[in-house]
């Protein structure tokens, strides 16, 4: 946004470019824009036709998935949502990558990843909702809950990959053994120390971590360029270990290049930066307007490489599905949608006395005495049984 | 047929309201869920608004550039479906308890100005300014009281140890201090900190204060209570110099003591000091022989009527002093002269000055004129008795219209007692001891005893108070005078 | 029995609970070649493998992030910061993640990391290796803090910290880790973890205190005996939860109460101690609680630490002022 030049550092777009840039020269593509298949040197896309539709559909529902939370935050059935629309190639190519031992750790915005790990998009909207901090098991999924404070989450990746080192299931060369983590976080995020940290610590004992950097150019209203002088897959390098720059809307080298990931992970040959390199084509989250900080000329830019419209373009120009399979999308995704709008709604609200119960795995006696001493206030008041069952 | 109201929400800026920019449907228009039906302007940034419901539009409710509150109907859409559910706008999902009623973003500031917006979330809720209905019979106390805060030691145990009363002797001093003393590293006295300071500035030690409060406690009252008030007389009774009762610590080793004059020990200085300067004392004394009155006195204690009743000779000065005022009412009365009368009372109410380690205190019986020999016998009684645990209550030390001081039980003789002040007079009344007398003519041992009256000399002169002393004398001398009254 | 330090109490606790329990990790920074600057950690690394003995980067986030990885990979942690003042980077990690995560996954997340934190003065240092931040972590629920003052509760709380499932921030009083000595049994049943301990029994007021006080504290009771006074002195060693149960039942004894540690004494642990005794004992206290602490400033150049840490003096004439009410 900034083009002048100041005393304060090379103007912003200066450093390598304006947002709408082509992602420059190492940037791996698959799948073009214009839905063309390409080839790429160290990375190829194995799967077929089948597997080529099976994302189409992940994105498509996953999308559904956001644009109707979106929707019911202004229903006023959710607080704040955090959208992921146009990140949906990163999201479900990465996603899809992962074997079922692989474990996650997403920040707030991985819905469609949520979606690949069958995490019930339900789930997801307890959060939101403000009628719990994370509706899911993390052990049951291997998906780890939404944290919230920027890159905390990278650092628990790397020590539960460390874990995972120590199990002894890493580089035993049985593919249904060998694990890994994956961490998601954002451009901003790049900027923490606890990201770094988390860099400095998994090159340090070479941990099965592939750190998954979804740049979507945009930190609420921070550009890229704020948070790096130097593109980001480059970092890697700095703290040793290497780093690609993956086109973010290109679900197939997505998918192509953390399977690569993964499987240096896998392997036991340490951790890998992947940049997917994309953009938050909406706002930050429900509560923010972008419009005051960024061109809408940008926005059109890249409404032009759509994750989701290349897959349609290449699918249907090559006769891999006709209209039919479309219509049964969209009723698919109509139930989705009604099956969010009903069980958001019926979302169980909290219990205050129910909060007392977990703070400890081992309860203590002051807090026991709190509870009951609630328990016993609320009971004074006509109108309220006293709590759930206390 | 349901017909859905969608209402403003709030869109997760803190938002109080927004202006209705454009209307994207008309009245009449079908529309599936999530079609955009409205674009409003929050603060600086438009929103389009998806519709919750589907169906049939039947009424736009507001109007294009209308500002709008958070949580206003909107639009209405019929649906065809019977089992949409009613609106819920605004969530009431973070409202926690269930009657508070759904939680709406009203707008918080009335001046104006543009509220405070929040990056995140549903953002403020405004409250009511209400108390919560409570259930009948429920406080707060013993809500409290419910939970395990309440860790009260064990009752501290109430009451004293049994008295040793002096042999034969009516109210006096009891030999050991009257109330409960605690071993050192025993449990300790309950008392909050501001009823502690009274007891200390009373100069009370609270392990001889009975508790009445709750789980054991020593009250204000309690206090009160034990105090000597503020009307004593007499002479400066010695306590049993126990320093600790005193208030203080006792250093060893040291020449002087110091202890603060405080409590009961300052009012009665402050009592004697208003009584000695402001009435004109005359003390008259009588030294009488009152052998007669001892035979009365045993004769009384074989008496069934006394069977439970303790007879002393001081029951029979205090029946005399009753039969005696008659004749004498000014001795009963009271200088008022602020009002500038002397009040004549119709009543006696009998004060007896009794010593206790805390000080002297002289309740009275009230009406003891009125009372049998056996009633006004009990009476002293009772009175000796609360005074000795030191339960002697305010009321009782109050209204009192002429004392009796019994110095007898000192062994001593007279004195020039102070008057209480209110009242008018004071009898002292003196051992009895055998003494040689001339009886008949003769020299025998006799009981004899002295009986010294101080009197406000401004209502009673020399003339009144002789002729009280003197009836009271004769009353003593020959108790079968009393007949004559 | 060898009498030993609080170090080797330390040391032969933790060698215990890696016996007893394979997923017991000791990560840090300088704990595994070097044995810890204080040598706490000295020998286990040889012994139980650098894969168990963990050197880490320089990074205090990074060694309790990770740990909250290693705990829900289901292992468990005992994560050493250096030094008290270097608590502070990993903060974050400690007060918005690990005290939370259990709560927040409703229980399905336990997080049972052990927090090993030096704490106190009086060893002549330079700035931030001698604070007392251990109100800060007691007033974060989710937390558990406990304090030990001596070898043999050395020995012990350690392993117990280690077995309990909860977050607890162990604080160790490193002026003690190389000077008292104790004798250790290794048979004998100790008490819980979460529990207080009247230290020395007195009638005339009770001294609340914990960590490297103690020590000052039994010391001032010996000089007030010489006085005539009694004084009861209360190691509190658990200061979240507390364990008020002793004390309450010391002051209905006393009915005056003196609270002395290092810590500020603005909003140290003797305030919530204080409040909660006026809450429970009101009506026994003859005198209010008094607290002694260190001055609410910075800690100061260590040639005048002694001066700025309360001493046997400050001590007494806490408990002299209370003794005049």
């Amino acid at each position: 946004m900034n083009e002048s030049k100041t005393d304060f550092g090379p103007g912003l777009g200066e450093v390598f470019g304006p947002s709408h840039a082509d992602g420059g020269p190492d940037l791996v593509q698959l799948l073009t824009p214009e839905g063309e298949r390409v080839e790429h040197p160290d990375f190829s896309f194995d799967l077929d036709d089948e597997a080529i539709k099976g994302l189409y559909r992940d994105m498509f529902l996953s999308r559904r998935i956001d644009t109707e939370a979106t929707a019911l935050q202004r229903h006023g059935e959710l607080g704040i949502w955090a959208q992921m629309l146009g990140q949906e190639a990163a999201q479900i190519g990465s996603g899809r990558a992962l074997r079922p031992q692989d474990f996650v750790f997403p920040t707030y915005r991985e819905h469609g990843v949520a979606y690949c790990r069958d995490v019930d998009p339900l789930r997801l909207l307890g959060l939101f909702r403000g009628v719990d901090q994370g509706g899911w098991d993390p052990n049951e999924n291997n998906f780890g809950l939404y944290t919230i404070v920027i890159g905390a989450q990278t650092l628990h990746a790397v020590g539960y990959a460390m874990g995972l080192q120590r199990d002894g299931v890493v580089g035993t060369g049985d593919s249904d053994r060998d694990a890994a983590v994956v961490a998601y976080f954002g451009d901003g995020a790049s900027s923490q120390g606890d990201v770094n940290e988390a860099f400095i610590f998994a090159a340090s004992y070479n941990s099965p971590v592939v750190f998954f950097c979804q740049n979507n150019q945009w930190a609420i209203s921070e550009p890229i360029e704020r948070q790096s002088r130097i593109p980001l897959y480059q970092r890697a390098l700095g703290f040793g270990f290497p780093g690609v720059r993956v086109d973010g809307n290109d679900v197939l080298a997505c998918y192509a290049v953390t399977q690569a990931a993964l499987k240096r992970a896998h392997e036991g040959s340490g951790p890998t930066l992947v940049e997917a390199y994309t953009y938050r084509m909406g706002a930050h989250t429900t509560t923010d307007d972008p419009t005051r900080y960024r061109l809408s000329s940008d926005l059109e830019r890249w409404k032009l490489k759509d994750p989701i419209a290349r897959v349609k373009v290449y699918l249907t120009r090559n006769g891999i599905v006709d209209q039919h399979f479309f219509a049964e999308l969209d009723d698919e995704a109509e139930k989705l949608g009604e099956h969010l709008r009903a069980g958001c709604k019926a979302l169980p609200e909290p219990n205050i006395l129910d909060i007392f119960d977990h703070v400890y795995a081992e309860q203590t006696d002051e807090l026991a005495i709190q509870q009951a001493g609630y328990a016993a206030y609320l009971d004074t008041f006509e109108g309220s049984p006293a709590g759930g069952g206390h | 047929m349901a017909v859905n109201e969608y209402k403003l929400p709030d869109v997760g800026e803190g938002l109080t309201e927004a202006e209705i920019v454009a209307w994207k449907v008309k009245v009449g228009d079908t529309i599936k869920v999530n079609d955009i039906v409205v674009e409003i302007e929050t603060a600086k940034s438009l929103v389009e608004l998806p519709s919750p419901y589907a169906g049939t539009i039947t009424a736009l409710l507001v109007s294009e550039g209308d500002t709008v509150a958070v949580g206003t109907p909107m639009i209405s859409i019929s649906s065809g479906d019977p089992a949409d559910v009613v609106p819920t706008a605004a969530p009431t999902a973070a409202s926690g308890a269930g009657d508070k009623g759904a939680a709406k973003s009203e707008p918080v500031e009335a001046d104006g100005e543009e509220p405070m917006k929040t990056l995140v979330g549903y953002g403020p809720r405004a409250t009511d300014a209400k108390r919560r209905t409570r259930k009948a019979g429920a406080s707060a106390a013993s809500v409290e009281g419910a939970a395990a805060h309440l860790q009260l030691q064990g009752a501290f145990t109430p009451g004293g140890e049994p008295v040793d009363v002096v042999e034969g002797d009516e109210p006096a001093v009891p030999a050991t201090p009257a109330a409960h003393v605690a071993d050192e590293g025993s449990v300790k006295v309950l008392a909050k900190p501001p009823v502690r300071k009274l007891a200390k500035d009373l100069g009370i030690d609270l392990r001889s204060v009975t508790p009445s409060g709750p789980n054991g406690t020593i009250t204000r009252a309690d206090i009160e209570g034990f105090t000597a008030g503020a009307d004593t007389s007499a002479q400066q009774v010695e306590t049993a110099g126990d320093p600790a009762l005193a208030g203080g610590m006792a250093r060893s080793g040291e020449r002087e003591t110091r202890e603060p004059i405080k409590g009961i020990r300052k009012m009665m200085a402050q009592a004697m000091v208003d009584s000695a300067f402001s009435a004109p004392h005359v003390t008259e004394w009588i030294t009488i022989d009152v052998t007669k009155t001892m035979r009365y006195v045993d004769k009384l204690k074989a008496h069934r009527d006394f069977r439970d009743v303790r007879v002393s000779p001081l029951l029979v000065v205090a029946k005399a002093v009753c039969l005696a005022i008659r004749r004498t009412p000014e001795i009963n009365a009271t200088w008022d002269g602020a009002a500038q009368e002397v009040v004549f009372k119709h009543y006696v109410n009998l004060g007896i000055a009794a010593a206790t380690p805390r000080g002297l205190v002289v309740p009275n019986i009230k009406d003891a004129d009125q009372m049998s020999m056996q009633q006004l016998g009990s009476s002293i009684n009772a009175l000796a008795g609360t005074a000795r645990e030191g339960k002697t209550q305010p009321a009782e030390m109050a209204g009192g219209s002429f004392t009796i001081t019994n110095v007898g039980v000192f062994g001593v003789d007279a004195g020039t007692p102070i008057i209480n002040p209110g009242e008018s007079a004071i009898l002292c009344f003196g051992a009895v001891r055998k003494q040689p007398w001339v009886h008949k003519g003769k020299i025998k041992s006799r009981d004899i005893t002295t009986l010294a009256l101080s009197f406000d000399h401004r209502l009673v002169d020399g003339e009144k108070g002789s002729r009280f002393l003197a009836d009271v004398a004769a009353i003593l001398e020959d108790p079968a005078s009393a007949m004559l009254y | 029995m060898a009498k030993i330090t609080l170090a080797k109490g330390l040391n032969a606790g933790l060698r215990a609970a890696m016996e007893a329990d394979p997923k017991v990790l000791i990560m840090g920074e300088d704990v595994g070649k070097l044995g810890g600057v204080f040598r706490i950690t000295d020998g286990l690394q040889k012994d139980f493998g650098e894969e168990r003995v963990i050197d880490t980067p320089l990074a205090e986030s990074g060694i309790l992030g990770t740990a909250v990885g290693l705990a829900m990979r289901g292992y468990r942690p005992v994560c050493e910061i250096q030094f008290d003042g270097f608590v502070y980077p990993a903060y974050d990690q400690i007060v918005s993640q690990v005290a939370k995560i259990h709560f927040r996954s409703q229980g399905k997340l336990k997080m049972p990391i052990v927090i090993r934190i030096p704490f106190g003065g009086g060893i002549g240092a330079v700035e931030h290796h001698s604070e007392s931040p251990e109100a800060q972590f007691a007033h974060t629920p989710g937390l558990k803090v406990v304090a030990c003052s001596n070898p043999v509760d050395g020995y012990w709380m350690i392993q117990q910290a280690i077995k309990c499932d909860d977050p607890v921030v162990f604080l160790e009083p490193k002026r003690q880790y190389h000077a008292d000595k104790a004798e250790l049994d290794e048979s004998a049943t100790p008490a819980p973890l979460f529990t207080s301990r009247v230290l020395r029994e007195g009638t005339d007021v009770t001294l609340l205190t914990y960590g490297p006080m103690v020590k000052t504290c039994m010391r001032s009771a010996e000089a007030a005996a010489g006085e005539g006074k009694s004084i009861e002195v209360i190691d509190m060693r658990t200061l979240s939860p507390l364990d008020m149960g002793p004390v309450h039942e010391s002051v209905r004894k006393t009915g005056r109460v003196v609270i002395a540690h290092e810590a500020h004494i603005n909003l140290g642990m003797g305030s919530e101690i204080a409040a909660r005794i006026s809450e429970e004992c009101f009506y026994s206290l003859e005198a209010p609680v008094i607290r002694v602490g260190s001055f609410d400033t910075p800690y100061p150049p260590s040639r005048i630490e002694e001066e700025y840490l309360p001493d046997l003096e400050r001590v007494l004439d806490a408990v002299d002022r209370s003794l005049a009410f």
